[in-house]
């Protein structure tokens, strides 16, 4: 819950170790199973509720910036997506994810819906790793927090291209 | 206009850099920590196998897991650590190390292993498998 709420408290890592645990007796697996899904889910509803209740004030500061407008409408039609994965893709987003839903106006229970899946997903991917690879949870934290920043990498890189193209096609058309 | 244009252009180079560099950096991390990997998780092993290999017991571990994995009774880990077995059962190795033996840093988990070679120096060396004849 902490994590989902911006807190540097690597709560993957204790995911990961969790599994390890679970495997050797010392956690009970569909327990720490339900409270870690439960307190990631309020954790992310408490920040989808900080955009939630910023959506004003950012509306009076950029509603007359088209930009501010395209990027709005541009989430919405990809926000289910963007919800899935960055709960247990690319995870260091998520927060920001979770305050431009709150704040571009994204219907409540749709973002439950794509945030519930995902963080079933993030629990059973990351526990079932640390259950799975036991002792080497720490090499597991390290190989996934890794290739979650090389995911973002290629995220920007390609989002970058896009625009790249975008520009080149107008630009052609003009 | 020309302004907003030039600052897009640079937001756009920005990204892909930016992209790169988390991409190549993160990338050569993900890479060292899979070279590390060396497959296979130090679970206890299936029914009829037993871990021999005393340089895998971690701090984090508990006497019983241990015990499962290199099949040995934990009673003889409690009795070589002279600790009582029901109170310290789900303790990792690190808590009782701090708990018993604060000013022995890594005193348990070398006890341990010297218990567990100890043990299987006293079993029965198993008779190697005859080789199998190839078939015709």
């Amino acid at each position: 819950m902490l994590g989902a709420l911006g807190l540097p408290v690597g709560a993957s890592a204790v995911l990961i170790a969790a599994g390890a645990f679970s495997q050797q007796g010392i956690l009970s697996w569909p327990s720490t199973a339900l409270i870690g899904l439960a307190g990631a889910i309020l954790g992310d509803m408490f920040s989808f509720g900080m955009g939630h209740y910023a959506k004003d004030a950012m509306q009076r500061r950029f509603g007359k910036s088209p930009t501010w407008r395209n990027a709005r409408i541009s989430f919405q039609k990809q926000a289910g997506l963007a919800i899935f994965f960055t709960r247990w893709l690319i995870t260091a987003i998520a927060i920001p994810t979770n305050l431009i839903a709150g704040g571009s106006g994204y219907k409540f229970t749709r973002f439950l819906i794509y945030d519930i899946s995902g963080e079933i997903m993030w629990i059973l991917l990351y526990g079932g790793l640390g259950y799975w690879f036991g002792s080497q949870w720490e090499l597991v934290y390290d190989f996934i927090s890794n290739f979650g920043g090389v995911l973002l990498g290629l995220v920007l890189f390609g989002f970058g291209i896009r625009e790249v193209i975008k520009r080149q096609g107008k630009i052609k058309k003009s | 206009m020309a302004g907003i244009r030039t600052r897009q252009r640079w937001m756009m180079i920005g990204l892909i850099i930016i992209g790169i560099i988390f991409t190549a950096f993160f990338g050569m991390r993900a890479f060292r920590a899979f070279k590390k990997f060396d497959g296979h998780g130090h679970r206890p092993p299936p029914q009829g196998k037993v871990e021999t290999d005393v340089e895998l017991i971690r701090d984090w571990m508990t006497i019983p897991f241990i015990a499962r994995t290199y099949q040995v009774s934990p009673e003889i880990i409690f009795e070589a650590l002279n600790i009582p077995p029901q109170k310290d059962h789900d303790k990792s190795l690190k808590t009782i190390n701090d708990e018993y033996f604060p000013d022995q840093d890594g005193f348990v988990v070398s006890a341990i292993k010297e218990t567990i070679l100890a043990n299987q120096a006293s079993l029965p060396p198993t008779a190697p498998q005859p080789p199998t004849a190839p078939a015709p």
